[in-house]
């Protein structure tokens, strides 16, 4: 096996891992709302989001291999590249999940694929000019319009059900959300899953295994990515979930059913209009705007301040962990450098996992009460069944890492 | 349309984006009132809720137009995929 083969591989592992973390952490935009309104069962809604998220895959057929056309020199590419900007991506995704942050999947990456670009050939290699205008002021667009129009399809929703008593209507609008859920998971589906085609389409071409005028990449590529996505959002990002549904404002299912509205309609449309905006910027937009336009809703200003640091520190700081992995994987070279590259993704994705255990959120707490953070009063809660029963230790290995449980609830019980 | 900014486009999916965003589900919602009121859940005047089946119909009427545009949606997501198969120009698809 040559190093250019092995490289490639490596690639492909890696687009497929980010595949993976871009379904978990985009599950919210679609379900966060429906779960915390009720409207869905939580494994219930992640189940029907990845099989919405599955079909979605499989329905583009434009695959672009252009994540990054337009951002950085065509020219520059190379499989080290490809990879540690997949790493940025990667390793962004996972530090802003463990901390139950919505933030743009597409933004680690590209900014893991800037940063690398950077590393590699120096500044000249990016295209500045439209890092700015396809990716800075869509950002701030998306959110912008879909608050507006989330506000307005909220109050308008409010306003026209005014003394309708809630018996009533509450089933019509979970029902509603049913559907609304489902157009943003599938409008997810066909554009996500597109974004890691595109980049195993770009190694391959880059390797020479595929012409560079073909058109669709090969059927393995669609469905590999197809299946990783949908195995991400099976998975669950109920961190982020929580914040969505429940740390930002509070939503109940006439909102949950207008901000989903609002997002398929700005998703759709966007795309449309060949203007494409982030869905998470436009998820988390229409959330924010269905708890202005509820009379009365209340929205977590705190909360939304440090979801939008995060959006603006994404670029740079998945662009820093591209840099750096370009870096090491270049300058150790080789198979040793391919190897080295790859297993520092692993441990950091290993410690990261090992964090987000300390205090778990799954499907059975992802709708207590907001206590000021995503983790603030769960450690309690989430072990409440084992005090219910009173077989404490024997439960809990089926969580994994009984050990560190054990010490966690022997802190909480001082 | 500037360099920096699409206005243009900006502009469209905000005036279409109230249209199928907002406007859609403040039709939703008007069906989930005139059905309540069909049922007799809404006292107008505190006489004895009465049931009408004029309004329950009015209001499955708009829950269909609301199905129908939430199918065209899952139809314009996959009008690629239509063309693709069936080389039928679909929904302004370009079949390749």
């Amino acid at each position: 096996m040559n190093i250019q083969l092995f490289l490639l591989i490596i690639v492909v592992i890696t687009a497929l891992a980010f595949d993976f973390t871009n379904g978990f952490h985009d599950t919210g935009n679609a379900m966060a709302t429906s779960i915390a309104s009720g409207a869905l069962k939580p494994k219930a809604a992640v189940a029907l989001s990845a099989v919405l998220n599955l079909v979605g895959a499989f329905l583009s057929t434009a695959v672009a291999a252009t994540i990054a056309k337009g951002l950085i020199d065509a020219n520059i590419v190379t499989l080290e590249l490809v990879f540690a900007g997949l790493v940025g991506g990667i390793v962004w995704n996972l530090l802003t999940w463990l901390l139950g942050i919505p933030s743009s999947s597409s933004h680690a990456l590209i900014g893991g694929i800037v940063g690398a670009t950077i590393a590699a050939v120096g500044a000249h290699g990016v295209i500045w000019s439209g890092v700015v205008s396809k990716v800075l002021i869509p950002a701030v667009l998306a959110a912008i319009l879909a608050i507006v129009v989330g506000a307005i399809a909220t109050w308008l929703v409010y306003r026209i059900t005014r003394g309708v008593p809630h018996k009533s209507s509450e089933k019509g609008f979970r029902r509603g959300q049913w559907g609304s859920a489902s157009l943003v998971s599938l409008a997810h589906g066909t554009g996500d899953a597109q974004k890691t085609m595109g980049i195993i389409f770009l190694a391959l071409m880059s390797y020479g295994s595929v012409s560079k005028n073909a058109a669709m990449p090969p059927l393995w590529v669609i469905v590999s990515c197809a299946l990783a996505i949908a195995a991400g959002t099976y998975l669950g990002g109920w961190r982020i979930i929580r914040t969505l549904g429940k740390g930002l404002v509070e939503i109940a299912s006439p909102q949950g059913m207008s901000a989903e509205s609002s997002s398929a309609a700005v998703i759709l449309l966007s795309s449309h209009f060949g203007y494409a905006l982030s869905t998470t910027q436009v998820c988390t937009g229409s959330v924010l705007g269905s708890g202005v336009g509820k009379p009365g809703g209340e929205v977590r200003w705190g909360v939304a301040g440090r979801m939008v640091v995060a959006w603006l520190v994404t670029l740079p700081s998945a662009g820093l962990v591209g840099a750096v992995t370009y870096w090491i994987v270049h300058l150790i070279g080789g198979y040793p450098g391919a190897v080295i590259g790859f297993s520092l993704l692993v441990a950091v994705s290993a410690v990261i996992y090992m964090k987000s255990r300390k205090v778990k959120v799954d499907h059975k707490n992802v709708n207590a009460e907001w206590e000021g953070s995503l983790t603030a009063g769960l450690d309690d809660s989430s072990r409440q069944p084992p005090h219910d029963t009173g077989t404490q230790v024997g439960v809990l290995p089926s969580r994994g890492f009984g050990a560190e449980d054990d010490t966690v609830v022997a802190e909480n019980a001082s | 349309m500037s360099a920096w900014f699409n206005y243009e486009a900006t502009l469209k999916i905000l005036l279409f984006g109230m249209l199928a965003g907002a406007a859609l589900p403040g039709l939703f919602a008007l069906g989930i009132r005139l059905q309540a009121a069909g049922a007799g859940d809404i006292g107008t005047d505190g006489s004895a809720p009465r049931r009408n089946p004029v309004l329950t119909a009015l209001a499955w009427a708009i829950y269909g137009l609301v199905l129908a545009a939430i199918i065209i949606g899952v139809l314009y997501i996959a009008r690629d995929f239509i063309a693709h198969h069936t080389g039928y120009p679909f929904l302004g698809a370009k079949p390749k």
